[in-house]
């Protein structure tokens, strides 16, 4: 096991197990925000992963969680906003 | 100092950048506060553990598509935080109608 691989173990249990314990309960919004700290922390995951592997095509995942998870907060929002209407 | 070692003090702060924000998320008390956790970990963290993915593996187009992703990370991290701020706001707003 190398650095790469002990860090995305590290940041999957100790980031991402916090964002989905806050992402569970409480307000929608509150839930949005640990949605969005989520998704950022898990791209990150996924490029260790693939540095770690040593497979560069795996860095396509995380390219495509950069780009859709924003997308993804933002569609959230609006949905959030037209509840409150 | 090695191009390895600089990574792994890159990947060093950015982790621990991120581990910060997680757990502030979970610990800093109401709705604006925990705000405050989002964009460390999208604008200073992630684009840190990007560019020390970057920097361990040297000059070239692998390289060149980490950053990309970093950046990517940052702005799109920046502007889904400015929209939960947002949206924030208006359910406080809403509250205390």
């Amino acid at each position: 096991m190398n650095a790469w691989l002990l860090t995305a173990a590290l940041l999957a249990v100790g980031a991402i197990g916090p964002c989905l314990l806050l992402g569970l309960r409480g307000a929608a919004e509150q839930r949005l925000a640990a949605l969005n700290l989520a998704a950022t922390v898990t791209a990150v995951v996924l490029l260790l992963l693939a540095q770690g592997f040593s497979r560069s095509s795996y860095t396509d995942l995380a390219l495509d969680l950069a780009v859709l998870a924003p997308a993804g907060t933002l569609v959230f929002t609006r949905f959030l906003a037209g509840r409150e209407r | 100092m090695g191009r390895h070692t600089v990574a792994l003090a890159l990947l060093g702060v950015g982790t621990a950048t991120l581990l910060l924000a997680a757990f502030a998320l979970v610990l800093l008390p109401g709705p604006y506060l925990r705000l405050h956790a989002l964009s460390p970990a999208a604008a200073l963290g992630a684009p840190l553990v990007a560019l020390a993915l970057a920097v361990d593996t040297g000059p070239g187009r692998g390289a060149a598509k980490l950053l990309v992703i970093g950046l990517l990370l940052a702005a799109g991290g920046t502007i889904a935080t400015m929209a939960v701020a947002r949206t924030t706001v208006r359910a406080e707003r809403e509250a205390k109608r």
